[in-house]
């Protein structure tokens, strides 16, 4: 191991070996471009000739320049051109004073930098952020040693020189007397390859420059906050990873950019790193808690507490949940131990979060949110209501009980400014009016969400978040939209999900099944079996029941009815389980129309007022209207039309108010097919009145099938008119009827179900 | 393996090579290549006067710059390297133009470390570099491609490559320079650094010299192939460099990192005996008094070293060992800190410094040192259980079941990690993964003796008698072979427990052979004695005939055949082993 080299560490004027943040008791320090930025700052001050506008740009611009990395000269001078050319100019021209000079005209600039201190009449005042800047920078520049006077100022003559080489790329081998390289042509390919690989980095890092201690910080909280908020916004995995390594490189006691490695890792689901750095960074945070005596044991095992939360968090993350759940355990025994109620509170939540995770139906009590309002945690007291609530609406309890409780926690979010929790407040209340069948009012909460203005300050351009809750309510405005048949709409929205939430990001599987659905829909209204069938399989892989539910669907309309009726009765079984009422009455209503197939609509019945009295019991709307549809039918066809007429005129308001546009066709079908049955014994007279309002029902009832492109149905609807109409003798509509009639059964492959006998 | 070139039939002729090759190097300014050479030239015998190898040839062009070589290796050696560089820079012969480069190297490395002190701030730290290295880069490859450099050339190519962090190059000079100039030791030892494993190094082809088996010991020591190493080592004693103190050194270490403690003793007392003011290996030496607990050998070694020089990082680290047996901590760490001062890049001390901390309780400390320790060296499996041991005494198995396993990874063989994975196991009620690591560790050979009786234990606790009952036979086995009877409560309950365990299988002899074994233990008499009496009353009942009941003193026979062995066999066991 003795070698050559390691013998000139002997050192003795070196500090212990570590790389000690804040040598100089500064965490900010002088770097050409800081040199630059303070004489944009002096010729402000001093020329006059700025128009307001102008100076209105640059005040706008002062921030983000004290607090960026350090940028190249011409980037900078491009920044403030953009602003104020003639002030980008000037500040050019005395950087070029300074680097062609000598030392002295540097020292000069420091001398002469305005003093906040003592010029009470100076714009700068000595608190502002302007001010601090420039008395943190004189202080920095006064406490470097001779040599490094020297260096900052060779420093900044390279800085001067590389943006003027970047400028005249035509004089760059005159100049080069340093870099040898570019002349040496017999140097064979492989070097220079080399050499390329090696040179933009180096290049990269020495335009760049470190980040002080100020800067980092500054970096990490944006890069955190874009994650955070808005990813798409954020560096790309890899490159944040370089930064972050440099960055660590430079000074590894930089604890939080462990922290932020571990929130990247995550976002490409690379374990090993993940894992790697949140325990690096908790190894690392628990040392201020050890250095002061006083408070120091609490302090480290508080952070060992929530190193095991956090531990645990990624492990249900990733979806190891037995290790998160030994993780979880971990960390609450130790917080009882040192009584620690507030984390706790967190472990519980994650524990409640952790069971419903792994599919085994837990209750998070009343007691526990009680015991977080207690300890003053708002944002668990808000999630544990928000999750009872779920839980109530799941289970069939009152609107108004519900809304109620999402109104207090509201009051509680914007007490608080928890704009997380309103945007998941928000999306709940249009997942409930969804599941209740109130698509106006899930539209309206929907929008809401999406024209809200964020409570958090408007940072970088980033207006809106990508949380879960913007992803939830864009999911159902696309569904909303793809049921009125406006699909340009829904497939719009879904673009731009798949935009927002990129399909490796966590909330894209929201969008993915959304996508899914809809366009099965489609292919099913549009009697494209086999495309739907092909679908099931990529909504299987999302969600179990769905996938299951859909499979039924395809294999019915493809009349093979005995494998639909055993996998819709599993199904059912499941469902009965895991206490998924809609999807309960969804098959129920599925196993209803199989029966009619048979016609056995006498053994539909019971089914289908088992599914009515379930959807009224869960007040889901939408259901109990589709049970009624059902209902009326089988009755129809059992010969008591006007039972059914009875009924439909339960259903057909809400159906014609909020259902989906099939529904409301399949609605009014249902109704002029009634009519007409009812009419059929009456006198001739009436009849035709009665004819009349039918084939209006009819034409309502086309229209609605027309614009969700359900061919098959507007045939049926022009056969039923056609009919009328001969019925009525009306020869010239007949025939046009007719004729529509043809084109489509033309187009059309066989029938697949005989029209009589569906919905 | 131990077949050596058929160089070292004419040691005269490896001692002239020697000779050449110090005078060469010393020319250069490499000491520590003349230190390596001179220490094996030195273990053989003198040369008669007219065997003396004449000086190298002495060419125009040496002549020519005779002068500025003088003058410039004479700053070269006060260490004004660009002093030196100065006035050797219109020199043409290889010796000025290698000591002109050098002298840049080594002006650029020292100033890098003189900026590290004196840079902007504390981020640009890491940023500061030799800046000489590309330039030295670009004209040694403009060299090297016109097949100008002669070995030393190629040698610090090779070293400004690594620095520039392009290893593949780097060895590629490196291997280069070996074919060159074979006699370099430098070469040979950067190659030892750069080469990361086996493969690496049946991949390569070296020049067929004497060096080469060097170059191979000490290779096989740094991978850890321990049983090569020596080997090689032991052939190079018998073909006469028994005296060499640098051989004694390496196998010294080399039984060091088996953990053959003795014998590491006594190759470092032999050490001690020839070399009296060697200070390198020596903290290497401490661990191993620490470990056996010698107080008084490690204070006479310690005080020792302070007379010869007490700014050393291994004197600082003897110190630290000592002031920690000493139950010192604090004085401890605090030497272990000036050994870290002295050189940061010192892994060991860092390591050291965190047991310390862990034995002052303090462990935020602790596991500062040994993050420290990683990210000097990421494959320091002592930092990472050392780590593992800190958070198991925060109570927090399931955290540090992560630093156990990666400590666990960096040495697949070793007990001790798996016997701490399986602790672990065991406080998360995850039994079956614990058996595992209990069963491996025994497999890979358990230092400690405890994975079998832990094994046995969550046997028991799982109900598989069969498997426990094995375990605590092979234990039981194990422990007589080596005749070493410490542990005498662990002899007890698996004495206990398989008296009891015979009894219920009905093997009433072998049964009672455990009760009678038992009653020699004082916490199990009692029960071994009721034992005893319930097997004497169901034979009474069964109205067989008692067999003897004399003791076969050796447990011999009760493993021989009388084991569960016939009804399920030991390999059983893998079955619930990975």
């Amino acid at each position: 191991m003795a070698s050559v080299h390691e013998s000139l560490y002997f050192n003795p004027m070196m500090t212990n070996g570590v790389v000690h943040a804040n040598v100089f008791g500064v965490k900010d320090w002088v770097t050409p471009y800081k040199i630059t930025v303070l004489m944009l700052l002096d010729e402000m001050t001093v020329s006059t000739s700025i128009t307001l506008l102008d100076r209105r740009r640059l005040n706008k611009l002062i921030l983000p320049l004290l607090q960026s990395p350090d940028m190249t000269l011409s980037q900078l001078i491009k920044t403030v051109e953009d602003s104020c050319p003639q002030l980008a100019y000037t500040v050019h021209l005395r950087l070029q004073l300074m680097a062609d000079g000598e030392l002295k005209d540097m020292e000069h600039f420091f001398d002469m930098l305005p003093s906040p201190f003592n010029e009470t009449e100076s714009e700068a005042h000595k608190t502002s952020v302007v001010g601090l800047f420039m008395r943190h920078m004189v202080l920095a520049y006064n406490k470097l040693s001779f040599s490094q006077v020297y260096k900052l100022y060779t420093a900044l003559q390279q800085y001067y020189q590389s943006c003027e080489r970047k400028d005249s790329p035509a004089a760059e081998p005159a100049e080069d007397t340093g870099m040898e390289l570019t002349n040496t042509e017999e140097l064979g390919a492989k070097m220079e390859k080399e050499e390329l690989d090696f040179a933009p980095s180096d290049d990269e890092v020495s335009a760049r420059g470190p980040l002080s201690q100020k800067q980092a910080e500054y970096f990490l909280a944006q890069q955190a906050y874009l994650l955070k908020n808005d990813e798409n916004k954020a560096l790309d995995p890899a490159a944040l990873q370089k930064e972050l390594n440099n960055m660590l490189k430079f000074n590894p006691d930089f604890a939080e950019a462990h922290y932020l490695s571990y929130l990247n890792s995550m976002r490409v689901q690379d374990i090993f790193n993940s894992t790697d750095s949140l325990l690096h960074y908790f190894d690392r945070l628990i040392l201020p808690g050890g250095d002061s005596k006083s408070n120091g044991d609490e302090g480290c095992g508080r952070s060992l507490r929530y190193a095991a939360l956090n531990l645990a968090a990624l492990h249900c993350r990733f979806g190891h949940y037995q290790q998160a759940e030994l993780a979880l355990q971990e960390a609450i025994r130790i917080a009882q131990e040192s009584n620690d109620h507030v984390c706790l509170q967190h472990c519980l939540s994650w524990l409640y979060l952790l069971e419903q995770m792994k599919g085994s139906d837990s209750t998070l009590t009343e007691h526990a949110v009680k015991m977080a309002v207690h300890f003053c945690l708002p944002y668990l007291a808000s999630l544990g209501i928000q999750s009872l609530v779920q839980q109530g609406a799941v289970g069939g309890k009152t609107a108004n009980k519900l809304m109620d409780a999402l109104k207090d926690t509201d009051l509680l979010h914007w007490k608080h400014s928890l704009s997380e929790l309103i945007d998941i407040s928000i999306a709940q209340k249009t997942a409930i009016w969804r599941m209740y069948g109130k698509s106006m009012m899930a539209l309206q909460q929907a929008q809401v969400l999406l024209n809200m203005n964020s409570l958090e300050p408007v940072n970088l351009g980033v207006q809106q978040n990508n949380s879960e809750a913007f992803a939830v309510a864009l999911c159902h405005l696309s569904e909303l939209h793809a049921e009125q048949g406006l699909f340009a709409a829904a497939s719009e929205i879904l673009k731009h999900l798949r935009e927002r939430f990129p399909p490796h990001s966590q909330h894209a599987k929201l969008w993915m099944l959304c996508d899914q659905k809809i366009q099965f829909d489609r292919a099913m209204n549009d009697g494209k079996y086999h495309l739907a069938d092909s679908l099931v399989m990529g909504i299987a892989a999302l969600s179990k029941t769905e996938g299951l539910y859909r499979k039924a669907l395809v294999l019915k309309a493809q009349n093979q009815t005995t494998e639909a009726y055993k996998v819709l009765q599993r199904l059912l079984l499941y469902c009965e389980k895991i206490k998924g009422t809609e999807m309960t009455i969804r098959v129920m209503l599925s196993l209803a129309e199989l029966h009619w197939s048979s016609c056995c609509h006498a053994i539909a019945l019971p089914l289908l007022l088992r599914s009515l009295a379930l959807s009224r019991e869960y007040h889901l709307q939408h259901l109990a209207s589709e049970s009624i549809l059902h209902l009326a039918f089988s009755q129809l066809m059992l010969g008591i039309p006007e039972q059914a007429l009875n009924i439909l005129h339960m259903a057909i308001e809400p159906i014609l108010a909020h259902g989906a546009l099939l529904d409301k066709g399949r609605a009014m079908l249902l109704v002029a097919k009634c009519q007409i049955v009812t009419v059929s014994s009456e006198p001739s007279k009436q009849k035709a009145q009665a004819l009349e309002v039918a084939i209006q029902n009819l034409e309502e009832a086309g229209t609605y099938f027309a614009k969700v492109d359900c061919k098959e149905r507007v045939r049926d609807v022009y056969y039923l008119q056609a009919r009328l109409y001969h019925s009525l003798g009306k020869t010239a509509q007949r025939n046009k009827c007719a004729m529509l009639f043809r084109q489509h059964n033309q187009e059309l492959p066989s029938q697949g179900v005989p029209l009589i006998t569906r919905l | 393996m131990a077949a050596l070139s058929s160089e070292f039939g004419d040691l005269v002729e490896i001692k002239k090579q020697l000779t050449v090759i110090i005078a060469l190097c010393r020319e250069r300014g490499l000491v520590h290549s003349v230190k390596w050479a001179s220490e094996l030239a030195f273990a053989l015998d003198p040369l008669p006067m007219k065997e003396l190898p004449p000086p190298p040839p002495f060419t125009e062009e040496d002549s020519q710059d005779l002068d500025a070589y003088s003058l410039a290796k004479s700053f070269f050696d006060l260490k004004e390297y660009d002093r030196a560089a100065y006035f050797l820079r219109g020199c043409r012969s290889q010796k000025a133009y290698f000591l002109y480069m050098y002298s840049r190297y080594l002006s650029g490395e020292k100033k890098k470390d003189d900026e590290t002190v004196d840079s902007l701030g504390p981020l640009e730290k890491g940023q500061v570099k030799n800046e000489s290295l590309r330039e030295l880069r670009v004209e040694l490859s403009k060299k090297h491609k016109a097949r100008e450099l002669d070995g030393f050339g190629l040698y610090l190519y090779g070293v400004v490559l690594r620095k520039l962090d392009l290893l593949k190059e780097a060895i590629d000079v490196f291997v280069e320079a070996t074919h060159c100039l074979p006699l370099h030791w430098g070469s040979w030892l950067e190659l030892c650094n750069l080469i990361e494993n086996k493969e690496m190094l049946k991949s390569m082809s070296f020049p067929d010299t004497w060096m080469k088996d060097f170059f191979l010991a000490h290779i096989y020591t740094e991978m850890q192939m321990i049983e090569e190493a020596l080997q090689k080592y032991q052939s190079l004693i018998n073909v006469g460099f028994s005296k060499s103190t640098y051989i004694i050194s390496q196998i010294a270490v080399a039984y060091h990192n088996i953990r053959d403690i003795d014998k590491a003793l006594s190759m470092f007392n032999e050490l001690r005996e020839q070399d009296p003011y060697r200070i390198e290996n020596m903290d290497t030496f401490s661990n191993l008094l620490y470990v056996r607990t010698m107080k008084p050998e490690l204070s006479y070694l310690a005080h020792n070293l302070c007379d010869i020089d007490k700014y050393r990082v291994e004197t600082c680290c003897v110190i630290g060992n000592y002031y920690s047996l000493r139950s010192q901590h604090e004085k401890a760490a605090l030497y272990f800190q000036r050994a870290l001062k002295l050189n940061p890049r010192c892994l060991g001390a860092w390591t050291l410094m965190g047991h310390e901390y862990m034995e002052m309780k303090n462990t935020s400390a602790a596991i500062q040192a040994y993050r420290h320790a990683i990210e000097v060296n990421k494959r320091d499996y002592r930092a990472w259980y050392g780590l593992g041991q800190t958070y198991e005494i925060l109570k927090m198995p399931f955290y540090c079941l992560y630093y156990y396993r990666r400590a666990h990874q960096l040495r697949p063989n070793d007990s001790r990690m798996l016997v701490a994975l399986g602790e672990c196991y065991e406080k998360l009620s995850q039994l079956v993964e614990a058996t595992k690591c209990y069963w491996r560790a025994y497999s890979v050979g358990d230092v400690e003796r405890m994975a079998l009786v832990k094994l046995a234990k969550l046997h028991e606790q799982l109900n598989e008698s069969d498997q426990a009952a094995q375990c605590y036979v092979i234990y039981i086995k194990e422990i007589f072979e080596c005749g070493e009877l410490l542990e005498q409560v662990e002899l007890s309950t698996a004495f206990r427990y398989l008296g009891q365990y015979y009894f219920k299988n009905k093997q009433y002899d072998d049964a009672s052979i455990c009760a009678q074994r038992c009653c020699n233990y004082n916490d199990a008499r009692e029960e071994g004695k009721s034992l005893l009496r319930q097997i004497s009353q169901v034979r009474g009942q069964a109205e067989t005939p008692s067999s003897d009941l004399s003791l076969p003193f050796i447990f011999g026979p009760l493993s021989a055949k009388n084991t569960p062995v016939r009804r399920m066999s030991p390999l059983n066991l893998s079955s619930v082993t990975p």
